[in-house]
């Protein structure tokens, strides 16, 4: 781990909030050329001038946009995300409350498909232009073709109003909304902290037909990338050899091809673990999931502009730290890229 | 085997998972309401702040008014927090019955004076129906007084005849809040604005216990209630952006009543057993609004060609469904005062012809914007295929809420489709706002103003509207409401109504006794669910 020392560790922070100052003025300036208007959102159709130009003067929508960016910097440098027009909270609040219903279902969904999209490739390269290989192709072929929207609701259909098997839209049902005091945000987690089973369950048949959707996507990803890293060690000599020693094939792929391919599998995951939690937007709207993406739609409804750079940002961070534990992950565990710098 | 044991292990896993969402997936409880709708526009829970639909059916529940609207009577004031009142020439005094806050408060005239002088003095779109008779943040304190502390007493101004300031004093903008507890979280002469914004002050049925934007709000009974706590224990609204999923969350018995589907979805309980579908009339209307700045719609003979350029009954019956009924005059059919709709339906030759008389023998183009919702983006292109075929090329162009919104006050558009509700459950509450309009001028910068978004200046009108609101001999007044009708068909409006508009909801049958609101403020105390 040498490699990566204090001085370059420097640097990508750097190079880290460069990008995401970009990130703000680019995000800053789009939010001010929508045609939205958050100050009628808040006083009403109806309400006159005087009303409506107090309440602009208030929001400091009535300064140059290039005071009001500054000002905003200003108070994000004191770590003050500022106050939210949708909800009257301050957007942290907002977002402390909105994140880890995110962070949940995104997590849940790369664990399936990390979980079945893994085995599925390996089996698929195993197996290369057998049935196995064809059925592996076309789960990933659908699962990227065809939109989440679609699944979610013919998910419901088929899932929840058909077979009842799943919970509904929502964390919980209605009769357990409230029973759970929320420590982590995480429905989850805070049912078993509170000892309330029953909560947990309910909660869990709730979330997995959302976090099966999602993670169907990112698994169609994950299994064509698993395929193809493993197709490539599969021709290389040291697998040949293995084969030649009597090792069986299954026992090549978990013993030898696995280990050879986990560094590339995490920088997949790491990219398939941002989408998730980016993207998770379209399931969050269908399964009313009161997470980050539904948050942020609503603020771009009506231009609220402290809401949405605050959510730019969250995603933005998320985004760059997997981007950079993923490199981390390389330098610490692929010998290569160690002799290389 | 060892394979198999583990396959074994999980099926048996998902098996005893899938049972167990089964049994935990019953019916919603028997004393428990459950609404599935939108709340992506509730920004308050304030009542002298929110106007929007579905916040006010919240507050509805959370607060009283001092006299209220029937449900069910078209007209009828009815009281509420006032046991009685009396009027004067010069205004109305009000009893209050013995009634208490949730907070143990009891309400007294005070809190009545408070809560007007707040709604004034916040001075928000809630304020402008008060505002508009001439209740100013100046004027109201020696207006309104509380007499004792049982009696409150509030004098007309020269702008307004005592029964239309009932029905004003019945909107939820007028609802009583609790004075000592809303003074307690006053934070910078807010009057407690920022606290009340998501807490609940109120002496109605329900008390808020929680509301998260854009997910859910829970109402809990309110024990200190003045006729006894309601027999609902909480009532949920649950934010359920999609009509498709609320359907499903409907037929599955997971929500008691869908009120944000569309026409499709809702069809499919027309002949459903075990579901009822109410068709609340809001006495508003679904709007053509046209730019009279616009060289082309300033020409009345060009807003003529254009009302007999529409197909009205094709959009009523393949658009609009359960949600619209062709009406081409601001005053739905079922008032006694209302005029029969003028000759105005799709008519290709007549609408060239009046075209070709104002100039334009090969028509113009013109933009038409639109919230991008159901069912005005539909309506928006029906409306394009039909004046295409008398020559006027349409672009439509979407937009969110507030940036139809944003353009329709800067009079920023040629053609743009607003919809209108009543406060006033007559002629006047639903003609109002396309009937008046002080100053035209673009100076004036009215925007609240309805009229004055599309530029149309009708001093006459306005002047008989003004008129009919300080009448209060009933058969002159409603001589008023036929002059002003027949005066707006005749100036061939910019505000253009075209179909009444509906709000239909559908309730699972065990729900008894939900009757939509015509101002969607629908109470809740008297609601049960039955048993299986």
């Amino acid at each position: 781990m040498k490699e990566l020392t204090f001085s370059e560790l420097g640097k990508r922070i750097l190079q880290l909030l460069v990008s995401l100052f970009i990130l703000l003025c680019v995000t800053f300036v789009i939010g001010r050329l929508l045609p939205t208007d958050p100050v009628g959102a808040i006083v009403g159709e109806l309400a006159d001038p005087a009303a409506y130009k107090a309440m602009r003067a208030r929001l400091g929508l009535d300064l140059p946009v290039y005071q009001q960016f500054w000002i905003y910097l200003q108070g994000l440098m004191q770590g003050d995300l500022g106050q939210a027009i949708l909800t009257g909270n301050t957007v942290a609040s907002d977002l402390a409350q909105a994140f880890p219903a995110t962070l949940e279902l995104a997590t849940l969904a790369i664990l399936i498909s990390t979980l079945v999209g893994v085995p599925l490739g390996l089996a698929a390269a195993l197996f290369r232009d057998t049935l196995v290989d064809q059925i592996a192709r076309f789960i990933a072929l659908f699962g990227h073709s065809v939109p989440i929207f679609w699944f979610g609701i013919v998910g419901l259909v088929i899932f929840y109003a058909g077979l009842a098997w799943v919970g509904g839209p929502g964390r919980v049902d209605v009769y357990y909304e409230g029973i759970v005091p929320s420590v982590t945000g995480m429905m989850l987690i805070d049912s078993l902290i509170a000892g309330e089973v029953e909560v947990f369950w309910n909660a869990l048949s709730h979330i997995i037909l959302p976090a099966c959707i999602l993670a169907y996507a990112a698994m169609a990803y994950i299994t064509r990338m698993t395929r193809s890293f493993t197709l490539e060690q599969l021709s290389q000599d040291y697998v040949i050899a293995a084969r030649a020693k009597g090792v069986s094939p299954a026992g090549t792929v978990i013993g030898h091809v696995l280990p050879n391919i986990g560094v590339q599998l995490i920088t997949v995951l790491a990219i398939s673990y941002g989408n998730l939690l980016e993207g998770a937007v379209v399931t969050e709207v269908v399964f009313s999931w009161p997470g980050i993406g539904q948050y942020m739609t609503n603020a771009l409804m009506i231009g609220d502009m402290n809401a949405i750079l605050a959510a730019t940002i969250i995603v933005g961070i998320i985004f760059m730290i997997l981007n950079f534990l993923a490199d981390v992950a390389y330098a610490v565990l692929d010998p290569r890229t160690r002799e290389a710098t | 085997m060892k394979l198999f044991r583990s396959g074994v292990f999980v099926v048996a896993a998902f098996a005893a998972f899938a049972l167990s969402a089964t049994v935990g997936h019953a019916a919603t409880p028997k004393d428990q309401l459950v609404i599935g709708t939108s709340l992506a526009q509730v920004l308050s829970l304030d009542p002298q702040q929110a106007t929007e639909a579905k916040a006010l059916e919240v507050m509805a529940n959370l607060y009283d008014r001092l006299v209220a609207t029937d449900a069910n009577g078209r007209d009828k004031i009815i009281p509420q927090l006032a046991e009685k009142w009396e009027i004067d020439e010069k205004g109305i005094t009000f009893k209050l019955r013995d009634a208490t806050f949730a907070s143990g408060n009891p309400v007294t005239a005070k809190d009545v004076v408070y809560s007007l002088t707040r709604l004034l003095k916040l001075d928000q779109s809630a304020a402008a129906n008060f505002k508009r008779i001439g209740y100013t943040g100046d004027n109201i304190e020696t207006l309104a007084r509380a007499i004792d502390d049982k009696t409150f007493r509030i004098d007309l101004t020269n702008a307004v005849a005592a029964d239309f300031l009932m029905y004003r004093l019945a909107m939820v903008v007028a609802s009583v809040v609790d004075s000592v507890e809303v003074q307690k979280h006053v934070v910078n002469n807010d009057f407690g604005n920022a606290w009340l914004r998501t807490n609940s002050a109120g002496s109605g049925p329900f008390t808020l216990n929680r509301w998260t934007p854009n997910e859910i709000v829970i109402l809990e009974a309110n024990p200190k209630y003045v006729t006894g706590k309601p027999q609902l224990r909480r009532v949920v609204m649950r934010h359920v952006p999609e009509s498709q999923v609320e359907r499903l969350m409907l037929e599955r018995g997971d929500i008691d009543i869908a009120n944000a589907l569309t026409a499709s979805d809702l069809n499919a309980f027309k002949d459903k057993s075990g579901f009822v579908i109410q068709r609340v009339p809001t006495l508003g209307f679904y709007v053509l609004a046209m730019n009279a700045s616009n060289q082309h719609l300033s020409s009345p003979l060009v807003r003529e060609a254009i009302a007999y350029g529409i197909d009205y009954a094709g959009i009523e019956r393949t658009i609009l469904g359960p949600y619209g009924k062709t009406r081409t005059v601001p005053v739905p059919e079922t008032l006694s005062e209302a005029i029969p709709s003028p000759d105005w339906k799709f008519d290709v030759e007549k609408a060239k012809a009046l075209l070709a008389e104002a100039g334009y023998p090969n028509g113009f183009n013109l933009t038409l914007k639109t919230i991008s919702q159901t069912p005005r983006v539909d309506m928006a292109t029906a409306i394009q295929a039909s004046l295409a075929q008398i020559g006027i090329k349409v672009t439509i162009q979407q937009g969110n809420g507030s940036d139809i919104i944003a353009a329709h006050r800067a009079r920023d558009f040629d053609l743009l489709i607003p919809q209108t509700g009543a406060y006033m459950p007559n002629a006047l509450g639903s003609m109002e706002q396309f009937s008046s309009n002080p100053d035209n001028s673009r100076e004036a910068n009215n925007a609240g103003n309805f009229v004055w978004r599309s530029a149309w200046d009708i001093p006459e009108l306005t002047k008989l509207t003004d008129k009919a609101s300080v009448e209060t001999d009933p058969a002159k007044r409603s001589e008023i409401f036929k002059q002003m009708q027949n005066l707006f068909v005749e100036l061939k409006p910019a505000v253009l109504p075209m179909f009444e508009r509906f709000e239909p909801i559908v309730l699972n049958a065990k729900v008894k006794g939900y009757l939509g609101h015509p101002s969607l403020i629908t109470r809740l105390e008297g609601v049960t669910k039955a048993s299986e």
